[in-house]
């Protein structure tokens, strides 16, 4: 929630505005497939940058393009203003914690972590015990001496950020790292990875296809989609400013009325007869389904004129009495003007 | 029917018995035949043989152990023998990795299918007629001495040697090999190889510290058939090898079928047994059945 | 309880041994007085070149025994072989005067009756009644032909024959010789040694004893670093020499034949040495499911037409003398090449294969028996 409120002026990042990575007119094709088509990318030092999209939208490719793992077919790849788009995954100063977490499993944890430390000719002595430290500091100081078999899912991720973030990279690459723990432990570890990346400073681009996740962490979002960068903004202009049916859509929920959006949670929902206030706007229709979630109740509401909207009222007034509607009653939906958002209307596509 | 559903429900309720019956015929089979192989071939080396009449004299006898241990000879033929099966097992190793990598790592699907089946091939044609093959290939006017005259080198003494069996085993068991290491690369997954890179490891040292160390268990499995097979042959020493070529196999061959020596070759039979023995423990620790 | 234990697993591997094919030879059977019907088939087991179909075919068609031929490469696979299966599994055998005495030791072949062979009374007198296939009186096999080992040779690498059995022994040829894989090659060495180095006293290279057998190996050992490879089978020392990887070594005329045949250019010769031999004996075994069939075998095979084919086709000479006529009318001049015609004198100066007892036959009894032979032939080979 917080973040959220960081983000509310548009000019976030204005401190770190010095570019690390950028991706200049970069396409990739896997055997005729468009994964990534001409996309142009830019992230600043020190930022949480967040690729979100749909499974297939090109999110993932960038990410491997980044690292090196793949080259691509046209354009740029810039690594603090150095093209790296030739360079192998072994001459770029960035590091990935993998979607599998990819730990090696016949080595102990202290050797998984130590791993790149030894790649740099690192004396032994000097990689393990800075591989200990970096143990410690995702609180698994005990478990140096065991096989990545003997852990728990949560603790395998941390082996795996722990790995990466000892090298210090200039960026560290996070593919869905969070995608295969259980919700609690997934809001556990999103919070120690704010937590590290603010102590640690480093530069983060983080994949993800939640877009909770998305907004809760990330300083900077690009949305992906088809293989194209459909918006690049904060979670702030992402929802309320969307540039694109497919953003508005994709990042909460929406009810989109040609090229208007409307968020359901600023709808209102009142009896049929009742008046509605001056400077608010209003459709007719019936309640076809009502759904209690606690903290709010969401009407799906089949509109007179056709279609439907998605209204979501906040439970604020004690509901002894139960719902205020019930499916098949006639309602009115109301909101006021100003909350109605012309799609793409006043954000550019793409960079600011 | 209602028998098949009482028995199903006492399987149900008794899985243990339900799993005996299921593995009591092969247990049989295996006990009763395969151990039972291996107890008269145990029993028979300590029996003696009549040399005139050429009957079997059965008891308890060391003579057998005690005639192999006091002749250098047969020391000499075991540790031939064994040596030959290590550098067949070392040879097909470091021949197996380039292909079986290729394979895994760098072949699309059809190549792959291309380079599984030629790997396969052989072993659908005769043992002996491949054998016979290299005979000729590496005899002196063949055509490994006719590739050399060509390009101004002169010969190589090699038809009819160590060397000979040497090359000829590698090549025969190769694909023993290749399959067991294809399959432990295919099951390395993929990120770890560019986690290793991305960790700054380069293409060898992502080989030797990662691929080598988890292929570990194809290699073991591929060492077991490379070294069993050369451990146990006789008819490649037979039919390639020169003076001072003979295997345990020969020895054991030429004293059943030839001599009609059977205890004696009993006796010498055990050896390659407990080698085997030794073979598989090491390997077992090594984890090579880890993944069975 | 546990002698109990004991006594089982005794029975056990008895029970075990008796379906091994090492069962103990029976006792021998009263020898067949008329030849009856025949049973249709005939097992044998003969030497590569024996059972051709030359005269095989004919043989079935008259008697309708069908032939079923297995092949052995050596003296001691024939014994193996006879004995395999408890005895019963094959009629005849083509042994050689080393495996004979082995067979009728041993119980595995059954006396013959010599009025039911016609052919025998006209066989040259010493291989009427050999001491290799006759025990006291009691005849327990019918000879068939015999042949010297001789030296092969590369004609080009040997323009001229080589006239003595040094040249296989010679570190010239080193990697270019080759013997055969048999524990009786050890005569070959002890009968040139008799001549070279008469202060051994080998009379007999079949009867040797320990000092003997000594230099014998030592000589030998010495050779085995100049082998380019033992051979176990005759195709082997053929494509030896076809592929010029040998030049010159230990054969029998058939590969000479062979060779020649495929304008291979080798020869062979007889060296001043002399040379051994062998005289082969057809047996029936001691518990033959189809003795009828093996007289009738035996009958064919000695009479002058097959004696002729077989001596031309291996290289070797017929028992029977009867056989010099046909020789020449199959193949002119063959009856003089291949000796059937010779003097008894060339018979005795070839030294033939026989079963190596402890018995020395002159009141000795420190030879070395064939086992020992057999040992002393692995420690050779290496």
């Amino acid at each position: 929630m917080d973040d959220t409120r960081h983000g509310l002026g548009t000019t976030t990042g204005a401190q770190v505005t010095q570019p690390i990575v950028q991706l200049e007119g970069v396409a990739k094709t896997y055997g005729g497939a468009v994964a990534l088509s001409r996309v142009d990318l830019t992230v600043h030092a020190g930022e949480f940058f967040t690729l979100l999209g749909p499974s297939g939208s090109g999110k993932t490719t960038t990410l491997r393009l980044i690292a090196g793992f793949e080259r691509p077919d046209s354009g740029r790849i810039l690594l603090d203003g150095q093209d790296v788009a030739a360079l192998p995954p072994f001459e770029r100063a960035v590091n990935t914690v993998f979607q599998d977490y990819a730990l090696f499993p016949h080595l102990t944890l202290v050797e998984n972590v130590a791993y790149g430390l030894r790649a740099k000719k690192m004396p032994k002595a000097e990689a393990h015990a800075q591989a200990e430290k970096a143990l410690a500091a995702v609180q698994l100081a005990n478990f140096a001496g065991r096989k990545p078999a003997q852990l728990s899912g949560g603790q395998r991720q941390r082996v795996a950020l722990a790995r990466a973030m000892v090298n210090r990279p200039r960026v560290l690459l996070l593919d869905e790292p969070l995608g295969a723990l259980d919700l609690k432990l997934r809001h556990q570890m999103q919070q120690e990875l704010k937590r590290l990346q603010n102590e640690t400073g480093i530069t983060f681009i983080y994949v993800t296809h939640d877009q909770d996740e998305a907004l809760s962490m990330s300083d900077r979002i690009a949305v992906f989609a088809q293989g194209q960068i459909e918006q690049v903004g904060t979670a702030f202009d992402l929802y309320e400013r969307p540039a694109s049916a497919f953003v508005a859509d994709f990042v909460g929920s929406s009810n989109i009325l040609g090229n208007t959006l409307l968020r359901p949670e600023k709808l209102h929902l009142v009896p049929h007869a009742h008046a509605v206030p001056e400077g608010f706007e209003k459709r007719h229709g019936s309640v076809r389904e009502i759904v209690y979630l606690g903290a709010i109740t969401r009407a799906i509401v089949a509109l007179e004129d056709g279609g439907t909207m998605q209204v979501m009222e906040a439970n604020i007034v004690p509901v002894h009495g139960g719902l205020r509607f019930a499916p098949g009653d006639s309602v009115t939906v109301a909101w006021p003007r100003a909350a109605s958002v012309i799609i793409g209307g006043s954000i550019n596509k793409g960079e600011q | 029917m209602n028998l098949k559903k009482a028995l199903s429900a006492f399987g149900w309720r008794r899985p243990g018995m339900a799993n005996a019956a299921l593995l009591g015929l092969p247990a049989l089979w295996f006990a009763g035949l395969y151990l039972a192989a291996i107890g008269a071939l145990l029993i028979t080396s300590f029996w003696t043989v009549d040399d005139l009449s050429g009957n079997l004299i059965p008891g308890f006898s060391l003579t057998n152990f005690q005639q192999l241990l006091a002749t250098p000879v047969y020391t000499r033929i075991a540790l031939r023998t064994v040596g030959i099966a290590a550098a067949v097992t070392i040879t097909d190793v470091i021949l197996a990795w380039p292909v079986a990598y290729a394979m895994i790592r760098l072949a699309d699907q059809r190549l792959r299918a291309v380079m599984m089946a030629a790997v396969m091939v052989p072993l659908w044609s005769s043992y002996l007629a491949r054998v016979y093959a290299w005979r000729v290939i590496l005899a002196h006017n063949g055509l490994l001495n006719w590739a050399l005259m060509e390009i101004g080198l002169p010969r190589a003494h090699i038809g009819y040697s160590n060397w000979a069996m040497w090359i000829v085993f590698s090549y025969l068991w190769l694909p023993f090999m290749i399959l067991p290491v294809a399959a432990s690369v295919e099951r390395i997954p993929p990120s770890l190889l560019e986690a290793s890179s991305d960790l700054g490891a380069r293409g060898f040292a992502t080989f030797r510290r990662v691929m080598l160390p988890m292929a570990l268990p194809g290699m073991v499995a591929g060492a077991i058939f490379t070294f069993s097979l050369t451990l146990g042959d006789y008819v490649t020493p037979m039919l390639v090898g020169g003076r001072g070529s003979d295997f345990i196999g020969n020895v054991v061959y030429s004293n059943v079928g030839v001599t009609n020596n059977i205890p004696f070759a009993a006796a010498y039979a055990v050896l390659p047994l407990g080698v085997m023995a030794v073979f598989l423990l090491i390997a077992r620790k090594l984890g090579a059945f880890d993944a069975l | 309880m546990r002698d109990g234990f004991k006594r089982k697993l005794a029975r056990l591997a008895l029970y075990v041994s008796a379906s091994l094919p090492f069962a103990q030879g029976a006792a021998a059977a009263e020898p067949l007085q008329a030849i009856g019907q025949g049973e249709g088939v005939l097992n044998v087991v003969a030497w590569e070149g024996y059972a051709q179909d030359d005269w095989v075919k004919p043989f079935e068609a008259a008697t309708g025994c069908m032939v079923h031929a297995k092949y052995a490469g050596s003296s001691d696979e024939m014994v193996a072989l006879m004995r395999s299966g408890g005895g019963d599994q094959y009629d005849v055998v083509s042994a050689s005067g080393d495996a004979t005495l082995r067979l009728i030791y041993g119980h595995d072949v059954q006396p013959i009756n010599m009025a039911l062979i016609p052919a025998w009374k006209n066989f040259i007198p010493q291989l009427q009644s050999p001491a290799f296939n006759t025990v006291k009186g009691v005849h327990y096999g019918v000879s068939y032909e015999w042949g010297p080992n001789t030296l092969l040779y590369n004609t080009k690498v040997f323009p001229t024959a080589p006239t003595s059995w040094s040249v296989i022994y010679n570190p010239a040829y080193k990697g270019k010789i080759t013997v055969p894989d048999n524990p009786i090659q050890i005569a070959d060495a002890a009968l040139y040694l008799s001549k070279k180095d008469p202060s051994l006293g080998i009379t007999d290279p079949y009867e040797l004893n320990q000092t003997q057998m000594d230099a014998v190996v030592m000589l030998l050992q010495a050779q085995s670093k100049l082998i380019k490879k033992y051979w176990a089978l005759a195709s082997d020392e053929i494509q030896l020499f076809t592929s010029g990887d040998a030049v010159v070594g230990a054969a029998w005329p058939y590969q000479t034949n062979t060779l020649q045949a495929a304008k291979v250019p080798v020869a062979e010769t007889i060296p001043q040495e002399g040379a051994t031999g062998w005289a082969d004996t057809w047996m029936i075994s001691a518990k033959a499911p189809h003795p009828n069939c093996a007289y009738e075998w035996i009958n064919w095979v000695t009479t002058p037409k097959v004696q002729a084919e077989q001596a031309i086709y291996f290289g070797e000479t017929p028992a029977n003398t009867l056989a010099c006529k046909e020789m020449d009318a199959q193949q002119p001049g063959s009856c003089e090449q291949y000796h059937a015609n010779a003097p008894s004198s060339y018979f005795d100066q070839i030294k033939f294969w026989k079963t190596p007892r402890t018995d020395c036959g002159n009141g000795q009894h420190d030879c070395l028996d064939y086992a020992a032979w057999q040992r002393e032939w692995q420690i050779i080979k290496g």
